[in-house]
């Protein structure tokens, strides 16, 4: 069978390249035929003139079997293609100019489409290489109700994985943690992404290890003490060469020291395709390190669970089972934490959702924000098909006469139409082809907007990407070939022969037309789009957090190898803030239990004579030492901070936000009131000081209920360093690592991350949503002047002789000026009037994504609507003095 | 002679002529203008084909990859192109001759029905 294919297409392609050659072949063989049959005829007497006529009748005409034996080629449609391509390179060739202007707006256009593809197919779309059946793969949410409100998060405690893991609806079911950790001791030691999985994980892909094997339960069981660790293939090749010796080795990650026992085969990422694991470690032996009871208590959520269903088996009926056993559990963990709320309560609910977590209920901001761009870049491509649609269209107008003539010399209009579409496919494939690499480097800077820093994605090898960019083509060359090649399919012969080209210019640029307004309603879409996002980023970037983020700095001490013992670390911390203090440009160091935004701490407390006062909020707890809030600078609005008579031993204070005082005390003076943190039998802390609200859990909706507690007083564990500088932050973290790293014991080490690192990943949507909307609008506005500058210029070629007869008569400059103007200006306020419509309309999707800003500001639709018109008069003014500037004489006596 | 065989003249059902040339092909290799004189005599001329029919139908095998095509010398000494079967064409005309037989053995026992 597939021989015969092979034949049927070397025959084919023989029939079609050496087309000539076949061509002469035929000839000959058909004139052997008469031949030899004239030459027996001769033999059984006619003369040789007659015997050839005769010959030549038995054959039947010639010509037509020449035809049907080329039909038989099946190679007609072939060689017709082939012959309109060649007529439309070489009419191509003709005119660069025009093939480079259409192939860039293309390119631009289909470029901005694969590089947001690429992205959005990763994190929403393509299943995990290696997966088996990805159809019945789920990831599994939990949801509860806490203090009024409805608590969604796919992150499960360890024992509560183990108890949903029990249910029968299932047939897999892993746990799985991405990691940032160090791999390696000493010099060659660097962070890396590192799924921490149960052995169940590798059970999901039908993946066999490069070499040696994957991790099994034994080897993932809390009593396993000799941890293990699987290489991922790229870190195996990079980092060890490929060697097989690896296995057995020892290797550091994080703080586990793990043998080596396989490495997984090629292209296997893990749990994120985006960013690949380097090492894949039993997550008991992660948990372990961080946590001794983990696998006991219900605090400390942090795993992701990945499902398969029993074939036949819905995701509502595995839902409805994991929420039972997700209630048994939760009463599992009232028995072990009294304070916990009844299931009547928390109502507790399992989800099943997508394995994508950007399209589970818990996706966050960007997600939506992305499938709204990928609108935009939509939108970019179809604002390029437009004009492209509108250069061809203008190009065929220049042909119309040919075309005529074509069609009056016998051409089908069938053929025309497929010439001319043959034509714009030719350009959209080689706008394909440029807009891969456009993508590929739109998509270097798209990823580092969207995607994690160290993020390894590409266009050009990346078979999804590539098909689609393809097809993105193949569209856009249907899309803009439509338009000629339908006008050439009404062409009126008889009119178009008789007149010049410059007649019937007028009611045919109808298309052309409507193809410039729709062009400018989708830029003035696109830019009120721009706008509101940039006054919601101002707006989100004016959000007062109560505290600095260029001046700080978070100081992490990593610990590895060794435990230190509480008052060792008291000591080292110490060190660290002095050496620290050293640092010119230095200007305040502190020590804090817990970084805004990224950790929350909360703890009971009560207050006398006030009813269960940690119930009204959730109030978040920061410890902090001497220069805490100056650190910070959060400012103190009465009474005082932490200062140095704060020590161990003295009376116990505590520091209240404004929010918190106003939640606890309404009306009354917080200061001097007492709060016993961690319940009614501990010392009472006396409130000292009132501090400005600070946004600690969230950019934007936060409650400002925070306490703050000494740490000179409390000394817990694990306390990270601020660092204030004098100035901007940025450029001086290096200099401070440098400079602590050696007060580190062993192969511990210091991490240094400007706060603005942090702050800014909060701030991202809408940063994202600006420059998003912002980029392709301003795109969408050139590619729309260009269209209607190209479009005015060629009326204002087409009515030289028109004005050149105005001119004469007398009319004045001014007024064909006012009148080329008003012609641009039409087509610009027609774009506006229905763009501000349509946006109007789609403000009500939009507004979700806003912060602080109506999806109908007048301001920015007003900007818009100016800017728009303003590029209108200027795109037409180059045309308009082009106009003004005909020489009646020489415009007269054209043609 | 042309005259004498008129009135016999039959038509060929369609895909027949592709049956008669690969079986006219299964002896030796043949040029075009042989394959039809050989179809001619061994059908005592009932079979009247038109020659020029024959072209189109010995491209088409040869596209279908049963049948491959070589220039050579004629009985004439003159070059010509000849055909031959190919493997797969030599499974062809067996599968096909069968299904010939078939046919033509049942439409004749609806035929002969009484």
């Amino acid at each position: 069978m597939l021989m015969d294919v092979v034949s049927d297409l070397r025959f084919r392609w023989r029939a079609l390249i050496h087309r000539a050659e076949v061509e002469r072949e035929l000839d000959e063989e058909l004139r052997f035929h008469l031949e030899r049959e004239a030459t027996k005829l001769e033999q059984r007497g006619l003369d040789a003139q007659e015997a050839r006529r005769r010959a030549r009748l038995e054959f039947g005409g010639v010509d037509r079997v020449k035809e049907e034996t080329r039909d038989a080629r099946g190679v007609r449609v072939l060689e017709t293609i082939v012959r309109d391509v060649r007529y439309a390179v070489r009419g191509l060739r003709a005119r660069p100019g025009f093939a480079l202007a259409v192939i860039v707006t293309l390119a631009l256009g289909i470029g901005a489409n694969a590089a947001m593809f690429g992205i959005v197919d990763r994190l929403m779309f393509r299943s995990l290489p290696y997966l088996r059946d990805p159809a019945s793969v789920n990831r599994a949410y939990l949801s509860y109700s806490f203090r009024g409100a409805r608590i969604v998060g796919g992150s499960l405690e360890y024992p509560r994985y183990l108890d949903l893991a029990t249910s029968p609806t299932l047939s897999q079911s892993a746990a799985f943690r991405d990691l940032d950790l160090a791999i390696g001791t000493g010099q060659d030691s660097h962070e890396m992404h590192v799924d921490a999985v149960s052995a169940s994980f590798f059970e999901f892909f039908d993946a066999r290890p490069a070499i040696g094997r994957f991790f099994d339960t034994s080897e993932e069981s809390t009593l396993a003490d000799a941890p293990v660790v699987v290489l991922g293939y790229a870190f195996w090749k990079t980092r060890f060469g490929g060697r097989a010796d690896v296995l057995g080795q020892q290797l550091q990650v994080g703080s586990i020291s793990a043998t080596i026992v396989g490495v997984a085969p090629k292209g296997f990422v893990g749990s994120d395709e985006v960013q690949p694991a380097g090492a894949f470690i039993p997550l008991t032996a992660y948990g372990k390190s961080q946590i001794p009871s983990f696998d006991k208590d219900y605090s400390w959520g942090w795993l992701a669970m990945m499902i398969r269903r029993k074939p036949g088996i819905s995701t509502s009926a595995v839902a409805a089972d994991l929420s039972r056993l997700y209630a048994l559990s939760w009463q599992k963990e009232q028995a072990l934490e009294s304070r916990t709320a009844p299931v009547s309560l928390a109502k507790p609910t399992a989800l099943v959702a997508p394995l994508h977590e950007m399209r589970g209920p818990d996706a966050g901001r960007n997600a939506p924000i992305i499938l709204w761009i990928c609108g935009v870049a939509a939108i970019v491509l179809l604002i390029a098909c437009a004009n492209v649609a509108n250069l061809l269209l203008s190009r065929a107008f220049r042909r119309k006469r040919e075309i005529a003539v074509r069609l009056a010399l016998g051409a089908t209009r069938g053929r025309l139409m497929t010439l001319l579409l043959i034509e714009s496919l030719m350009l959209a494939l080689a706008a394909g082809i440029a807009g891969m690499i456009v993508g590929e480097g739109g998509q270097l800077v798209l990823s580092r907007l969207f995607l994690p820093r160290n993020a390894t994605i590409g266009v050009l090898d990346d078979a999804r990407t590539i098909i689609f960019a393809c097809l993105a083509a193949l569209m856009a060359g249907l899309l803009t070939g439509m338009a000629p090649a339908l006008q050439a399919g009404r062409e009126d012969l008889v009119s178009a022969l008789k007149s010049g080209a410059r007649e019937g210019v007028r009611h045919r640029s109808r298309t052309r037309s409507a193809l410039l307004v729709a062009q400018g309603t989708l830029s003035v879409f696109l830019l009120v789009g721009a706008g509101l996002f940039v006054r919601s980023l101002h707006k989100v970037a004016g959000i007062k957090l109560g505290y600095d983020v260029d001046k700080v700095m978070y100081v992490a001490a990593e610990m590895r190898g060794l435990a230190l013992e509480k008052e060792q670390d008291i000591v080292l911390k110490t060190k660290l803030m002095e050496e620290a203090r050293s640092i010119p440009g230095v200007e305040h160091v502190s020590q804090a239990l817990t970084i805004p935004l990224w950790q929350m701490r909360r703890q009971s407390f009560s207050v006398p004579g006030v009813d269960s006062a940690d119930h009204l909020g959730q109030f978040l707890l920061q410890m902090g030492t001497a220069d805490f809030f100056r650190t910070m600078g959060t400012r103190i609005v009465r009474g005082r901070g932490f200062d140095s008579t704060d020590r161990r031993g003295s009376p116990p204070i505590i520091v209240v936000s404004q929010g918190m005082a106003q939640k606890i005390w309404p009306g009354e003076d917080a200061l001097g009131k007492c709060v016993r943190v961690g319940g009614d039998t501990m010392p009472c802390a006396t409130v000292i000081g009132v501090a400005e609200n600070i946004k600690a859990s969230d950019v934007i909706d936060d409650s400002g209920l925070q306490y703050y507690l000494s740490i000179d007083q409390q000394r817990p564990a694990g306390a990270a360093l601020l660092v204030r500088t004098r100035g901007d932050a940025a450029g001086l973290e290096e200099v401070v690592r440098k400079r602590l790293q050696p007060l580190m014991p062993g192969p511990s080490y210091v991490t240094v991350t400007p706060m603005r690192e942090i702050v800014d990943p909060a701030r991202e949507s809408w940063r994202l949503g600006a420059t998003m909307f912002l980029l392709f609008g301003l795109l969408a506005l050139v590619l729309a002047a260009i269209g209607l500058y190209s479009v005015i210029a060629y009326n204002v070629a087409q009515r030289t002789h028109e004005l050149g007869l105005r001119i004469a008569l007398g009319a004045h400059a001014r007024d064909v000026l006012r009148m080329v103007l008003a012609e641009g200006l039409r087509f610009g306020l027609a774009g506006i009037g229905i763009g501000v419509a349509i946006a109007l309309a789609a403000g009500h999707w939009v507004q979700p994504l806003l912060y602080q800003e109506s999806a109908q500001d007048p301001l920015v639709f007003l900007s818009v609507a100016a800017v728009l018109a303003i590029v209108a008069v200027a795109a037409s003014a180059i045309p308009a003095s082009r106009a003004i500037r005909v020489d009646p004489s020489i415009a007269l006596r054209a043609e | 002679m042309a005259d004498a065989i008129d009135t016999a003249k039959l038509e060929l059902p369609q895909g027949t002529l592709d049956l008669l040339i690969l079986k006219a092909l299964s002896l030796e290799p043949q040029h075009g203008w042989a394959i039809s004189e050989r179809i001619r005599q061994v059908s005592a001329a009932a079979l009247q084909i038109p020659q020029g029919s024959l072209y189109p139908a010995l491209h088409r095998l040869e596209r279908r990859g049963w049948i491959k095509a070589k220039w050579g010398e004629s009985d004439n000494n003159r070059r010509a192109k000849f055909y031959e079967l190919t493997r797969t064409g030599r499974h062809q005309l067996e599968a096909e001759t069968d299904a010939w037989r078939r046919l033509t053995v049942a439409v004749r026992l609806v035929l002969d029905m009484r």
